[in-house]
């Protein structure tokens, strides 16, 4: 005799650039990054998280969504988290993207301004950052799995990684 | 003829002006392919920024790219992008070969691919020069294979900066006759957009 085990497929919500998508456990978000950073927080005891593509450094009262910029983007993310009991003691952080895709003669040099601006506002506000996979001339593909908290992270040509 | 996806009506001429330097690199396109190949703008699109990609649908699929930026102050990024197959089958019958089975691009296949780029980027931002009286020129091409997403995020980076609407305009291609999985997205900052407009009002 078989039996079959049917199993409830899980939520998968793509996060375009500017979103913020908030995640309860069991549920995933996948992204795909160029020079924007794909930025997870991450409240492991809850197995909540908010996921953020964040597509430039500072709002300078430019036009956009909180998600937008980093100095809106993980104030935004920290309120959602709290009004959903993620205490911010109780966050980690992942990230990846800040690649330079068009080389040292493109246009514009985003990636990594992108990054060191995240990077100084977890630190400024205790947050710790867990891990991290940033740089490059390459686009990555990630997904986040809020039931186990790994950031698969995907690069062509390169084996995927988990953060 | 192209779409125009938005409640700006002054859109609807930009698309015209576009439509006319699809048809010069068309022409273009005619003659380095001995007549194969040729192009058409189906879509302008102003857009949210977060809907750019699922609205383009770029997916998370992994393309051949030749990425070109547009050289001077306007600025903007013109992309021709291909799947594996169409890519190849483009090389091949640019090279007068079977298409190549290897996985790696040979140098003369990319350079094919590339020196395409090249061609159709020339031709559409000489009609677009002629029509803003500003002068626009293509970058030297890049040859990248990658999400097309994230080249498409690093493309509209400029307009991101001043916006959150991205304007894009997406080009079909027909080889033989067919058409085929082969798309330009070109993607002017708002300097040129500016220079278009003003160049529609003054006439």
């Amino acid at each position: 005799m078989s039996t079959t085990v049917l199993t409830k497929k899980k939520t998968e919500a793509n996060v375009g650039m500017s979103q913020v998508v908030m995640l309860e456990e069991g549920e995933l978000a996948k992204s795909v990054l160029g020079s924007c950073i794909g930025l997870v927080l991450y409240h492991e005891r809850r197995k909540i998280a908010a996921v953020c593509h964040i597509v430039l450094p500072e709002s300078l009262d430019r036009p956009g969504p909180p998600g937008k910029f980093a100095d809106t983007a993980i104030p935004h993310m920290l309120e959602l988290l709290v009004k959903q009991g993620g205490n911010r003691a109780g966050l980690i952080a992942k990230l990846a993207g800040g690649s330079n895709m068009f080389g040292s003669n493109g246009p514009l040099q985003i990636g990594e301004a992108n990054y060191n601006m995240v990077k100084d506002l977890l630190e400024e506000l205790g947050i710790p950052l867990v891990g991290k996979h940033i740089g490059g001339e390459k686009g990555r593909r990630i997904l986040f799995d809020s039931q186990t908290g790994e950031l698969k992270v995907e690069m062509m040509g390169e084996p995927a990684v988990i953060l | 003829m192209f779409d125009v996806t938005t409640t700006d009506p002054s859109l609807n001429l930009l698309g015209q002006m576009f439509a006319a330097a699809t048809e010069h690199a068309s022409v273009a396109m005619s003659g380095w392919t001995s007549g194969q190949v040729t192009l058409s703008l189906d879509e302008v699109q102003e857009i949210p920024l977060e809907e750019a990609s699922s609205v383009l649908d770029m997916g998370d699929d992994l393309l051949t790219m030749v990425a070109l930026g547009i050289q001077g102050d306007p600025g903007g990024q013109l992309i021709l992008a291909f799947d594996e197959t169409n890519g190849r089958q483009l090389a091949a019958s640019l090279l007068g070969r079977e298409v190549c089975e290897e996985p790696e691009w040979s140098a003369l296949e990319q350079s094919a691919i590339m020196e395409t780029g090249n061609i159709l980027a020339s031709a559409y931002l000489n009609e677009l020069t002629r029509l803003t009286d500003r002068n626009l020129s293509p970058s030297a091409p890049a040859f990248l294979q990658d999400y097309g997403a994230s080249v498409l995020e690093q493309a509209i980076m400029a307009q991101a900066m001043v916006s959150d609407r991205v304007l894009l305009c997406r080009t079909r291609f027909e080889f033989k006759k067919r058409a085929m999985n082969w798309s330009v997205f070109f993607v002017p900052s708002q300097e040129l957009v500016r220079s278009m407009n003003h160049a529609l009002y003054a006439e």
